[in-house]
Order: structure tokens, then sequence, then C-alpha cells
């Protein structure tokens, strides 16, 4: 099953952390604010991906069987 | 009408001044003295300042840090010594934001980690200076020079200049040494003006260039040309006095701070050996050791303004009432942190608060993150064994950024390759 990397946009604060640990899968735009590079995440990159959405800060990353906004967001 | 001491239940009044020069000397309490506040609860009341709201946990001050609509960002300082409003600190959204869309690519993380071979070069040219005496004052011989540097030269202002304004910020945070609090006032007062008056030049100066069709490309030109919305929405230049505001902040906010994570850096490190004996056996290592210094001494203490009453915390906070945010607790807070009060290099997760967070979080994170990384990797490659001199002990000074004064260090000297 896909899985896809999704960023609450009113929940970032644009530490930086993911793009910082994950430069592959999250890169950012020139305001410091994540841009999601794989859609959907490789199965290779799966385990990085689960690693981002536990270090942010303000858990605004979320991996997702779809790219529709989450419930919550 | 805003919450006077009459008001605060009795328990909850403690006796607290985050600018008493008795926290953190002779030797720095800080740590200590706030986890006192934090037992007694979130949010607790001190009279100092005509009274303000002390915010020790970790889920309070987020909260409080995301909701700029309830809680205003001016004032920030408890005692007013930039005469006005510093820029872009003090401003709520929606006016802050078209200051910080301005602001944010000149400090980027992609345009940060360009300087890094810069940097790194001066690390190493820093540190060869003094690995072969055996021993340093740190502050003065690492910790300052570094981001003054780089900052520096972001900025395109003179080095010649710097130490100059190094006293003059100082003192405008700080009041001078042995001041009592009213000549402190007056002294941070005066500093802050001589500080106003300096950018003026540098504006004029600037101005007079771009005239002359000779304008540098730094960051200076770059805020300079900054266009922003009004309340109005109706785009305009920054005025003079508003360009010295925010380069005031620029300078405030970037080099302090980095300063004294570099120390702190040193002094954790070098007292907590296993975790440095991680930190040299695996540069891959330190992303996270910088991060876990971060949130092990955070040192800013950011002021909020609620603009209506609130319930948070357990208090009822009236409209008008100052608050004072402690991150230095939050970022112990055992809810959020196992085992906070050690010093952990490969903490993760680590949502530690020390960069704000909210429409504020420090837009210079990423150049301070560049800065601390290359600092720990060359240090460590270079002198690892180093500890504090015990005859000749760290100076900390406290306030709303707490920073070091001096920290002398001893280490096996090495000849400069
Ligand atoms: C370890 C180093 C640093 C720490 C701990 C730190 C901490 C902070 C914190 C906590 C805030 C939020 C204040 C608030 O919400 O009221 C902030 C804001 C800010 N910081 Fe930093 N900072 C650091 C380095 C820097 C550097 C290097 C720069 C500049 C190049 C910088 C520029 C700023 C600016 C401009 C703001 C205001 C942002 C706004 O109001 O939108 N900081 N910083
Ligand atoms: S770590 Fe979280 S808050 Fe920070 S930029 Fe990434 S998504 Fe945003």
């Amino acid at each position: 099953m896909d899985r896809y990397l999704t960023v609450d946009r009113g929940a970032c604060a644009g530490h930086g952390l993911c793009y910082g640990a994950a430069p592959e899968i999250v890169d950012c735009d020139d305001q410091g604010d994540p841009i999601i590079l794989v859609e959907p995440v490789p199965e290779a990159l799966l385990g990085q991906a689960e690693h981002v959405v536990d270090i942010c800060p303000e858990r605004a990353l979320a991996l997702q069987e779809s790219l529709q906004a989450s419930p919550s967001a | 009408m805003p919450t006077t001491r009459a008001d605060v239940r009795p328990d909850l009044v403690v006796d607290f001044d985050i600018y008493d020069p008795a926290l953190t000397m002779p030797v720095d309490r800080m740590q200590e003295r706030t986890a006192e506040l934090a037992k007694v609860g979130p949010i607790v009341w001190s009279p100092a300042y005509a009274g303000h709201w002390l915010v020790t946990a970790y889920d309070e001050v987020h909260e409080i840090l995301r909701d700029p609509a309830t809680f205003s960002s001016y004032p920030n300082n408890l005692v007013d010594a930039g005469q006005g409003k510093f820029l872009p600190i003090e401003l709520d959204p929606p006016e802050h934001t078209s200051y910080r869309q301005a602001l944010q690519p000149l400090f980027n993380p992609t345009r940060m980690r360009a300087l890094e071979p810069r940097i790194r070069e001066l690390v190493v040219e820093l540190i060869e200076k003094f690995q072969g005496a055996g021993k340093v004052e740190f502050v003065e011989q690492f910790a300052h020079e570094l981001p003054t540097t780089v900052f520096l030269a972001l900025m395109g202002w003179p080095l010649e200049d710097a130490p100059m304004f190094t006293e003059a910020t100082e003192i405008a945070m700080n009041g001078k040494p042995g001041d009592t609090p009213e000549q402190a006032v007056a002294s941070r007062t005066e500093a802050a003006m001589q500080m106003f008056g300096y950018f003026m030049q540098v504006i004029h100066a600037r101005r007079a260039a771009a005239e002359a069709g000779e304008e540098l490309d730094d960051i200076t030109t770059a805020v300079m040309h900054t266009r922003i919305k009004d309340a109005e929405g109706v785009e305009r230049d920054l005025t003079d006095d508003e360009l010295a505001r925010m380069f005031f902040l620029l300078l405030i906010a970037g080099l302090h701070t980095v300063q004294g994570t570099l120390c702190w850096m040193m002094l954790h490190l070098s007292t907590n050996t296993d975790q440095r004996d991680a930190v040299i056996a695996d540069a891959d290592a330190i992303p996270a050791a910088v991060e876990e210094v971060l949130r092990y001494e955070a040192q800013v203490a950011m002021g909020r303004r609620a603009v209506r009453d609130v319930e948070i915390g357990g208090v009822t906070i009236k409209a008008d009432d100052q608050l004072l945010l402690l991150l230095c607790s939050a970022n112990r807070d055992d809810s959020q942190f196992a085992d906070p009060q050690s010093l952990r290099v490969d903490r993760t997760p680590n949502r530690h608060l020390s960069f704000g967070s909210g429409p504020h979080r420090c837009i210079g994170s990423h150049l301070a993150r560049v800065e601390l990384r290359i600092a720990m990797e060359e240090i460590h490659k270079r002198i690892p064994d180093y500890r504090s001199d015990p005859e000749d002990p760290a100076v900390v000074l406290p306030s709303q950024v707490r920073g070091f004064a001096r920290l002398p260090l001893l280490f096996t000297p090495v000849t400069p390759s």
C-alpha cells in the first residue's frame, strides 16, 4: 500500500528538523517551509519518513494512505 | 483590570526576578530555581516589575507561543530599553507577517548551508590561535568571535565596529555591572540610543553608496529593499527608524544566543564525559547532540501580554497581564522529556522550545545550527579533553537572554599543524 508524507501547514512552525534529518524526502522552500519530495514515499525511505514524523516538534507531519488532509487538520 | 497580587492564590506567589544577578552569580542556579517554580505550578505569579505571570510548563508555553491572537508579543521585555518596538519580534500577526516573509529568505536553510565552508575555515582559524596554549578564555577567543564575525560578514558591517556594539548591546540588555535597578534602566536606555545612532549612520552610508551606484550585495542591502504591507494592505518601504529597529534586533538575537549555546556545549560536555565520548567517536552524532545542548540550556525567556481574559494552566489571566515564558523549565518538563535533567546527546525525539514556536519562531535557527554543528565537529577533532578551570570559574549573566561573560577552559595543548 502506498504511503504519503503530509504536512499540516497550520501546525508547522518551520523548525526545519525534518529536512535537516531526511533531505531525500523533504526539502524546503525560500521561506524555510517544508516541501515533500517523494509522493508516495518509496519503500526504502519509509523508515526515514517515520523518523521525521517522530521528530517534528509540532507534530505537523503524518504518514497517510492518501493525500487527503487528515481529519484533525 | 489587570491582575494584582491580591487576586492571586497565595501559594502561587513566588519570589523571582529574572534580572536578579544572584540567580547566576557566583554560580548559575537558574535551572534549579526555575525547576522549583515549576513544582509550584505550570503558571505562577511574581510581584516583580508591577507583577507578571511566569509560565514554567511545556504545554502551556507551547500553547501561548502558538496563540498570538490571545498573547501579544508586545512588550517582549519586562524592562523597556528599546524606546519603542523591536522589529519584527514585538509585532503580532497580521502586521508581523510581511516583515517575517521578507526576512526569512535571507536566513533560509539553503543559504545558510552554503556558508558552511567559510564558517569552517573561520572555526579552524580561531581554534588554531589558542590550541597550542592549553588554556583559553573561551568567550573572548571563540564563542564571541565566531557568531560576531559570521554575522558581520553577512550584514556587511565593519569588523572594527564590533567592540563598540558588543559593549553597547551588552549594556542595553543587562545594564552595567554594579548598577542599581534604577541605574540599570538609565544605562540600558543610553546604550540602546547609542546603537540606534550607529544604525542610522549605517543606513545613511548605504543610501549614499546606492546613489553613487556602489550598492553592496549583503543582508543589509536586502533588508533595506524590503517592501512591507501595512495594516491597510498597502505596500511601502521601511522607514529608517524601522530599519534601525530591525538591525538592532538581528544583532541582539543573533550574537549572544549562539555565544551562550557554544559555552554551554563546552561546560556540559566537559562534565558529562560519556556523552562527550559519544560525540568524539561519531561525528554523525553531532546534529542530535547540538539539539540536546540547545534543549538542556534554553537561554531565552520571552515576554507576552494577554489581550483578553483567558483561563490557562489552572489560573485566570486578565487582559493586559504580562507573562514571561521560561523556556529553560519548559525544556526540562518531564511530561515531554524522559529523564529531563540528564544530558543525552542521542535524545530523540527532542521537541525542545529553545528557538520558540509559532509565528516568531527563530529566523536564525538555521544559521545557529550550522555554526554550532561545525564548532562541535572541529573542537572535538582538535582539543577533545577540555575542562573548566577550577581556579577561574565561569561567569554567567541572568536576564531574559541568559549568557556567559567568561568561560576559562583548560585542555592538553596541541601544536597547530
Ligand atoms: C542558539 C541560538 C539562538 C537561539 C536560542 C534563539 C532563540 C530565539 C527565540 C526563542 C526566538 C523567539 C522569540 C519570541 O517568540 O518572542 C527567536 C526569534 C528570533 N531570532 Fe533567534 N535564536 C538564536 C539565534 C539567532 C540568530 C543567529 C539570528 C540571526 C541571524 C536570530 C534571529 C532571530 C530573529 C530575527 C527573531 C525574531 C523572529 C520574529 O519575530 O518573527 N536568532 N530566537
Ligand atoms: S520539523 Fe515539523 S515544524 Fe519543522 S519544518 Fe518540518 S514539519 Fe514543519
